[in-house]
């Protein structure tokens, strides 16, 4: 009797504790207020990116990018004369933690409008959080699904069938016509064999092997041995840094002799962190940004691309990766939209639906249909070589 | 709690003053604890509001664990799975086949509960170190599972999750959502509480003190280690549909290892075998966490990631080095401490029973189901191998109904090992051993005990967790029928009173009522010995096996405890008992029965058997042969 | 098709030679204190992390594996001293919370330093082999030959010095131990080093392939104890079996199946053999119940 009444003691001291130390929100109203943080004050800007976790080396680029970014657009007097607060969460590269991040975002901050997350997964998990609360939100991750009838969600990454048909209309003035696919084992490579297959149908183009691979793998064998059993021409590495690296030195080392293709997700100095000399002879689609120094004079992303390396090599002494790129195009056509209507967010999402944007992954051109803004011309081909990518296609 | 109540108090209450008795911890408690989440939303940051629900979300799989843990003592790293396949269900039968949120969260809770009893089946069978690596290994097949499967989402798992309605009202923001999650965390909580304090809960901590006793008393321990278990898994799949519904995704993440281990620290923090510890625990870990999420990056510049682990390894390790019973023994030592008027003084030293009175004031009941002088035990050609060497060879017996059996030879001459057969404790080599018709060897020892025979242990078996009358209140085990629901839902209390009030008497032919209320380990070891005889007796056996019930007694003890089994057989009892003490057995006993080395060498009345030459060559056994001896003893204790 | 299969086992014995270090320092420690070592995996971590952390700071290869090797042996002692040896009454319950608690500890000290990616040290010195179409990377041959050269020594040391029966003696009867000259102290503080420092080993060599992250050290260890497990859990020569078998079969099943239920099977296998028979794979039966 006695002792059992102590016993609520600890969690009574520890809830009335924090009661009282809290300051009086409500916790009681609804998620979807019409403006969320009014017109005075300061403008809220969301982010969710994988800062931790295995896509880290894409969430710190972009955290970088935007932290120097909402640093420099404050110093310049921030949005029609309303400062810029940026809050950035990470959700530690898990679906999870992408949807807590976004709900606090939401519900908490009031933010209104949130950029994230890195990776297809995440984003994927913020997108019914966002529709929901009909908040605006760009991603910065790949696959298509993320933005497919969407109402809310755009996204500035260039489109991985956009980065398929690239790759495979390479393979096939190659002569290749068979394939085989490894690829990340999340929602990244997810579907990545059905486009393949689908826009290799007009190509003349089959998938004869697909193989997966954990983002947090460090094994290969078990996929290069069955790739390099196969009867493929060419082989296209699916994923991001650190795997796809560890893949390609594996897939080298393991003696595959097949003409190797990546995705655009491995565009950092990560991938030659990791491959070493196995990266040599690699080609990927991506964008611009890391062939800038090769594109003609006239490129109108070239101007662009070369303040951005200017700004963030001056801020955080080392050049930007792509990612970093994908973080940048969508703050831009952020403060852009918000610029021309304010924070409400209807009046945001029409503007963002109309959003013209010169940037680093491309020229973009938002419709109502189109939340990605961004087609086939964005993106180029090159060849790894001794640390640094040279130009093959643009 | 209850136990403070005495019968006779007890008995002269209206039914709703000892529903107030039996229950005031409980109701005081989840009081307080609703009365704290109404408020709170009103007052709370939304920070703290974020921890508060996740807090009881987690509150749901720690009570779990808790009492698979706690009470059971079976560890799970594993716990995490069923949260993760309560949430996975709960997410695909909303989201893929749109059922309604109640029949999914139900569908939810009862697939973990379905996945744990088809695991626990074959996992259950394993003990300590074992099922904890079973468990840890299941958590990871789950989150592989969930990973690789198209239904569950692979690596991204499922999203858009809609938050519930109730009543019309979306509970679509964290205050809401805590108002929602209270009444079931409550819930939860009452029924654990129950279950603790039930014929189920106190057969399981009798189980996690000594499984072989609590076997010998009918306990079936694999069964109701797998109703613990399902149960177990049950609250946490609840827990796992609430968090479905708070973050809106369900991820393989949700099977994570490092959930497991979170789930295992609020636990441990709150102390092992307290229900309100495991809540207080969900408490202090998530803020716990919350806190080293914000103070290491600011101790340790540039730290990202889980960073509270830090914090979690030094805890657990902390906790169980410096306080084992973790916020619930800190809580009940600082009780100690604080001056209470009304508390009782601690007992005086208890008066010894007067030396030379040794008249048994009530005689427990025994069962007698066949007629005196019929065969009861029945025992042929029993044999135990260890190997090569042969402890029991060939032996053959019958017991008559409402004798006494007095079973003597040498150190090692496998008395304890043909004990350990009959009761079930040993599977023969080969032989049987038939009570009441039904043959019982090679069965666990809780179905000779069903049948009607309980036993005590040469090396005593005192569940340590309890009090002396707790002890003998297990004994009455097979006299109860409520079960863990029943036990769940508090249906037992007039049950739990007579049993207690037949404890009471049962100590009183021992002369134990003084210490009734004492720690079971804090009594002298003749005393504990004593105690399991009044165990054994609680259950009213027809067949009772004593294992040198007079070791460690003093002599007025002994003529208690002589007197006690000459009136017991009397009644009709049949008594098998292995003693060092010849003279005693030769003059209690009706028959006696001679082993060495395995074999027997004699069996009639005491008179022929003390003058048998088989048995005087056996006692005067040379250096070497008890050299053996001693071997073969070793041998029955591996 | 045999190349293939070739090739799988090959990956299947170098991996295979990790788990079984890992298997080696499971065992030691068990069979002194009945303690199922769940930190058994971080010294691995620890190790690789370290090792890779001090060649990058310019430190000659070699002697930074030795300096992390004896570092973490070290560790492994310090725990043995500090947490293990505190605890008057080890069971099984207990003994798991608290090397779970010292797992979670090192891994968040690993995270904290080393920060959340994984690290490899730098390739040994040698070079790559193909035969006939198999290739064989260099580094397998070092996991291999540290698997014959540290495992099969530790077997020689339990089987043929007197400091290592006495220590198979502690497990049977901890007082026919210190009648061979060994206090439980001392038995306890060498099953310690012991495992410390196979799981150092098995963490060096393995890191420049399959590379040494915070927070791999849990199913590392977990794969150690599936062939421990499959080995019967008694035999160091059987775990060492049980965890080549544990290999090859995680390889066949990544390379012919499906490379995302590679550990689901070891944990399924595990299972399977815990429930259907607890002796293991490798032993014959015996009698013994209770």
């Amino acid at each position: 009797m006695k002792k059992s009444r102590l016993r609520f003691i600890a969690p009574i001291a520890v809830v009335t504790a924090l009661a009282l130390a809290g300051c009086s929100t409500s916790n009681l109203g609804g998620s979807s207020p019409a403006d969320p943080a009014g017109d005075s004050g300061p403008i809220k800007i969301g982010a969710v990116l994988d800062v931790t976790g295995v896509g880290a080396s894409l969430g710190v680029p972009e955290q970088n990018t935007l932290t120097m970014l909402a640093k420099q657009l404050n110093a310049d007097g921030g949005i029609g004369g309303r400062d810029v607060e940026l809050i950035i969460l990470d959700d530690q590269s898990t679906e999870d933690g992408a949807a807590k991040a976004t709900s606090k975002l939401i519900e908490s901050e009031k933010v209104d409008i949130i950029i994230g997350a890195s990776r297809t997964g995440p984003s994927l998990a913020m997108r019914p959080l966002a529709e929901a609360a009909k908040i605006p939100l760009i991603s910065v991750a790949a696959n298509v699904a993320i933005v497919a009838d969407s109402q809310w969600v755009f996204k500035t990454t260039q489109n991985d069938v956009s980065v398929l048909e690239t790759i495979l209309n390479d393979a096939q003035k190659k002569g290749y016509t068979k394939l085989a696919l490894v690829r990340d084992a999340t929602g990244f490579g997810e579907g990545i064999a059905d486009y393949i297959t689908q826009l290799g149908a007009d190509r003349g183009i089959t998938l004869v092997t697909t193989e997966s691979f954990e983002p947090s793998a460090t094994d290969f064998t078990p996929q290069m041995t069955n790739v390099r059993g196969s009867d493929a021409d060419a082989v296209i590495i699916w994923g991001i840094n650190p795997s796809a690296g560890l893949a390609q030195k594996a897939y080298v080392q393991l003696g595959v002799n097949k003409p190797v293709y990546h995705s655009h997700g491995i565009a950092n100095k990560a991938f030659f962190d990791t491959a070493g000399d196995a990266a040599n002879g690699a080609i990927a689609a991506m964008g611009r940004l890391l062939v800038t120094d090769q594109l003609p004079a006239d490129n109108p992303q070239r101007q662009v691309i070369e303040k951005f390396q200017a700004d963030y090599s001056a801020a955080y002494g080392e050049q930007p990766s792509t990612f970093g790129g994908h973080a940048f195009d969508a703050w831009h056509i952020a403060v852009n939209a918000i610029d021309a209507v304010g924070t409400d967010p209807a009046a945001l999402r029409d503007e963002l639906e109309k959003a013209e944007f010169t940037g680093i992954s491309g020229v973009f051109k938002m419709t109502a249909k189109n939340h990605s803004g961004l087609d086939a011309s964005a993106l180029i081909l090159a060849e790894a070589q001794d640390g640094r990518w040279n130009l093959l296609k643009d | 709690m209850t136990q403070a109540t005495t019968p006779a108090l007890a008995g002269m209450l209206s039914p709703w003053a000892r529903f107030w008795l039996n229950n005031k911890g409980t109701i005081i408690g989840c009081g307080i604890l609703v009365v704290l989440m109404i408020v709170f939303p009103f007052t709370a940051s939304s920070t703290a509001m974020n921890i508060v629900v996740f807090a009881m979300i987690f509150a749901l799989p720690a009570i779990g664990l808790n009492l698979l843990m706690g009470l059971a003592g079976q560890v799970s790293l594993g716990q995490a799975a069923f949260f993760a396949i309560g949430a996975y269900t709960h997410a695909i039968m909303l989201t893929k086949l749109h059922l309604p949120g109640p029949v999914a969260a139900t569908i939810g809770v009862l697939a973990a509960m379905l996945v744990a009893f088809l695991v626990g089946l074959p996992i259950m069978r394993l003990r300590g170190h074992y099922l904890a690596l079973a468990t840890l290994g299941l958590g990871f097949i789950v989150m592989i599972g969930v990973r690789e499967w198209d239904v569950t989402g692979r690596t991204t798992g499922i999203y858009g999750i809609a938050r519930p309605t109730v009543l019309g009202v979306p509970i679509d923001n964290n205050g809401f959502f805590l108002w929602f999650l209270t009444p079931f965390v409550v819930i939860g909580l009452i029924l654990a509480l129950n279950l603790t304090r039930s014929r189920a809960g106190r057969a399981l901590s009798a189980v996690n003190d000594s499984e072989l006793a609590a076997e010998s008393l009918g306990v079936n321990t694999y069964a109701l280690r797998l109703k613990v278990f399902v149960l177990s898994a049950g609250f946490a799949g609840l827990g796992g549909v609430f968090y479905a519904y708070q973050v809106a995704i369900v991820s393989p993440a949700t099977a994570e290892f490092h959930l497991s281990v979170s789930i295992l620290l609020m636990v441990v923090i709150g102390g092992l075998g307290s229900v309100w510890g495991a809540v207080a625990g969900a408490f202090l870990v998530q803020f716990l966490g919350e806190g080293m999420r914000d103070a290491i990056p600011a101790i340790f510049p540039g730290a990202t990631g889980e960073v509270q682990l830090l914090g979690y390894g030094i805890v657990l390790i902390l906790v169980i080095l410096l306080l084992p019973g973790g916020l619930h023994q800190a809580a009940t030592s600082l009780w100690a401490k604080l001056p209470f008027p009304g508390r009782r003084p601690p007992a005086d030293a208890h008066a010894q029973a007067t030396e030379d009175d040794f008249t048994i004031p009530i005689l427990p009941n025994v069962s007698t189901p066949v007629a005196l002088g019929e065969p009861i035990l029945e025992i042929s050609g029993l044999t135990k191998r260890y190997g090569g060497v042969v402890a029991v060879n060939e032996v053959n017996l019958t017991v008559p109904a409402g004798t006494i059996l007095g079973l003597i030879g040498p150190n090692g001459a496998g008395k304890t090992t043909c004990f350990n057969m009959i009761s079930g404790a040993l599977v023969p080599t080969s032989g049987t051993v038939t009570f009441l018709g039904q043959v019982i060897s090679g069965r666990k020892p809780n179905v000779a005990a069903s049948h009607g025979l309980t036993r005590t242990f040469q090396n005593l078996q005192v569940f340590t967790s309890t009090d002396v009358v707790g002890n003998v209140y297990m004994g009455r085990y097979r006299q109860g029928t409520a079960g863990v629901l029943r036990g769940m839902l508090g249906l037992q209390s007039a049950e739990q009173t007579a049993h207690r009030a037949a404890a009471y008497e049962i100590l009183e032919s021992m002369r134990l009522t003084d210490a009734a209320d004492d720690s079971a380990s804090d009594l002298s070891f003749g005393k504990q010995r004593m105690m399991e005889v009044c165990r054994a007796l609680a259950a009213e056996p027809a067949l009772l096996l004593l294992d040198e019930p007079m070791a460690g007694l003093s002599g007025a003890e002994r003529e208690v405890m002589a007197e006690l089994l000459r009136r017991l057989r009397s009644a009709g009892l049949t008594i098998v008992l292995v003693e060092h003490d010849v003279a005693q057995v030769m003059s209690l006993a009706d028959h006696v029965a001679v082993l060495d080395d395995g074999v027997l060498i004699a069996h009639g009345d005491p008179e022929s058997v003390r003058n048998d030459p088989a048995v005087v060559v056996a006692y005067l056994g040379t250096d070497l042969d008890e050299a053996e001896a001693d071997l073969n003893e070793l041998e029955e204790h591996v | 098709m045999l190349t293939d299969f070739l090739q799988l086992t090959v990956a299947g014995l170098s991996q295979g030679s990790v788990y079984a270090l890992l298997a080696v320092g499971l065992i030691a420690v068990y069979t002194v204190r009945h303690v199922i070592n769940i930190a058994q995996g971080e010294f691995a971590m620890l190790a690789g992390l370290g090792s890779a952390w001090l060649t990058a700071s310019g430190m000659p290869l070699f002697l930074a594996i030795l300096v992390a090797i004896l570092t973490v042996t070290l560790v492994a002692i310090a725990m043995e001293r500090l947490i293990i040896a505190r605890v008057k009454k080890l069971t099984p319950l207990i003994s798991i919370i608290l090397t779970l608690g010292v797992s979670t500890l090192l891994q968040a000290i690993m995270l904290l330093i080393w920060g959340p990616e994984a690290k490899g040290v730098p390739r040994f010195p040698g070079t790559n082999v193909l035969i006939g179409g198999v290739s064989i990377r260099s580094q397998e041959f070092w996991m291999i030959g540290a698997l014959v050269v540290v495992g099969g020594g530790i077997v020689l040391f339990y089987e043929k010095s007197r400091w290592g029966k006495a220590l198979r003696a502690c497990a049977e009867q901890p007082v026919a131990a210190r009648i061979v000259g060994i206090s439980p102290v001392a038995a306890s503080v060498l099953a310690f080093a012991i495992a410390g420092l196979v799981g150092a080993v098995a963490g060096v060599v393995s890191s420049p392939i399959y590379l040494s992250l915070w927070s791999g050290g849990v199913l590392l260890g977990l794969k150690g104890f599936v062939a421990a497990v499959l080995g019967g859990f008694v035999s160091f020569r059987a775990a060492i079996v049980g965890a080549l078998m544990l290999g090859m079969i995680e390889a066949y099943v990544a390379g012919y199946v499906a490379s995302g239920l590679r550990d689901g099977a070891a944990f399924l296998i595990l299972i399977l053999v815990l429930v259907v028979r607890p002796q293991g794979l490798v032993l014959k039966p015996t009698a013994v119940r209770v």
